[in-house]
């Protein structure tokens, strides 16, 4: 299971778990924006240094993030070893065809892996120290402003806090529909193309038709509390621009500039 | 004072639809289907069925959702060397999905008159939604990566064109016939479950 989202969240009282997620968001953002701008050995080595102290920052084991990596190092490499060979170059030290190997095209091999490997470790470190709801309610604050272009911000967070709260009950349900249709001797995963196209229409029907009547029971509910959607609603949690936000937006800039001073 | 009602029903119906397009951009088996050395997505099945049950706006936006899911992947988690180089671009990952729906929805109402079974409508409404889905990723590919724009990751995808469209393109069919196969069998019962409430 590649679980991006759910279940990688780890609680912790570091400095970066105190930050609001609106703030992890949008430097999360940033970085991946200041990454754009490396393009030389130096600036590379300044932000793997930040990387290694922002990581050091969250206070989380560090075989967490390396179990996060591990399932996509496959693909890294392969990206890697694609951008080596059709790189072209003038004089290389290698080729076929298309393909070739030179000093040039091992050095922009170098710095993609680089990239590949900060932009994931920058969103390893929001999710695994924002939840779900945080990164919802994150997404909520940043999106406000697109509320004076009459988009419905507040409806759209709503139905996305709920979309996740459901994710774990319809999981569940996956497993049972699942156990249930191995006992009738269904094969998941295995067989001919009709017998694998076949095994996912019994899987297919029973998930929906329980969304369908979760949905009609929340319905349901929300239609006996009196719910209108447009009305200002309270949180449980409320999360605040701080001071240590504003602190991280700093060293964020310091970042910038000094990737802009020594970048070619 | 007078309140404007909300239909609670098509807003939880479209939360549980997303958290269904979560599930399925997760868990590979009913998200993904491995044929040899292809993965076929069959998360286009989903919004076809969100189009049929609830409408085209309704099914333009949990394709959104799976655009939006796919272009964030594309940094945090890419799913395929393939995602990692070209759906970082917005355009390229939302567009093609919202479309999806777009077109499922409207041949599926052009053809009323046409044809009268409702399973070969449905069918050929889901072809046409999952090859759109296909078409427009790769015609946005070509578009974008033919020149040398400034990209992510600095690949020289122009060369890799060819390799790139070719993929996709294999994907393609097996994943039109397979939305062709099992939408018809999805939404019809699901429809005749919960006429009722549907209707509304």
């Amino acid at each position: 299971m590649n679980n991006f989202i759910f279940g990688r969240y780890i609680p912790g009282e570091s400095l970066i778990h105190k930050m609001s997620p609106q703030a992890k968001l949008l430097l999360c953002f940033a970085f991946v924006i200041i990454i754009f701008f490396a393009n030389n050995w130096l600036t590379y080595g300044v932000l793997a240094l930040s990387m290694i102290m922002i990581v050091l920052l969250t206070g989380i084991s560090i075989l967490f993030f390396i179990k996060g990596i591990r399932p996509l190092i496959w693909l890294i490499i392969f990206t890697v070893v694609i951008q080596i060979l059709f790189t072209e170059s003038s004089n290389p030290w290698w080729q076929w065809g298309p393909l070739s190997i030179s000093a040039h095209s091992l050095i922009t091999g170098g710095y993609i892996f680089m990239r590949f490997l900060l932009i994931i470790m920058i969103s390893t470190v929001l999710t695994l120290t924002t939840t779900p709801l945080g990164i919802a309610d994150g997404v909520q604050t940043l999106l406000k402003p697109l509320k004076k272009l009459r988009f419905p911000v507040d409806t759209l967070a709503l139905m996305l806090s709920i979309a996740l709260r459901f994710v774990p009950t319809l999981m569940d349900e996956m497993e049972s529909i699942m156990n249930a249709q191995r006992s009738r001797g269904v094969d998941f995963g295995s067989g001919s193309i009709k017998q694998r196209i076949q095994s996912a229409i019994p899987l297919l029907v029973p998930l929906f038709s329980g969304a369908i009547t979760h949905a009609e029971n929340l319905s349901t509910a929300m239609d006996a509390r009196g719910f209108v959607d447009s009305e200002h609603r309270t949180k449980y949690r409320v999360y605040g621009w701080k001071k240590i936000d504003a602190l991280a937006v700093l060293a964020f800039v310091a970042i910038f500039a000094i990737v802009l001073l020594i970048r070619n | 004072m007078k309140r404007k009602r909300t239909n609670t029903f098509r807003f939880s119906m479209l939360a549980m639809f997303i958290a269904i397009i979560f599930l399925q951009t997760s868990i590979p088996m009913i998200g993904y289907i491995p044929i040899g050395p292809l993965e076929i997505t069959i998360i286009q099945v989903t919004v076809v069925v969100a189009t049929m049950l609830m409408g085209i706006k309704d099914g333009a936006i949990i394709g959104g959702v799976w655009g939006l899911i796919t272009f964030i992947r594309a940094f945090a988690w890419p799913t395929s060397p393939m995602a990692a180089l070209v759906f970082v671009n917005p355009v390229v990952s939302i567009l093609p999905r919202i479309l999806i729906a777009v077109v499922a929805g409207y041949t599926f109402k052009a053809m009323i008159n046409m044809i009268k079974n409702e399973t070969t409508r449905l069918a050929i409404a889901a072809i046409l939604g999952s090859l759109t889905n296909t078409v427009l990723v790769l015609g946005l590919i070509y578009i974008f990566y033919r020149s040398n724009a400034p990209q992510l990751y600095q690949v020289n995808v122009k060369e890799l064109l060819p390799y790139l469209l070719g993929v996709v393109g294999t994907n393609g069919i097996p994943e039109a016939i397979f939305s062709g196969v099992v939408t018809p069998l999805i939404v019809i019962p699901l429809q005749k479950a919960f006429k009722a409430k549907l209707a509304k």
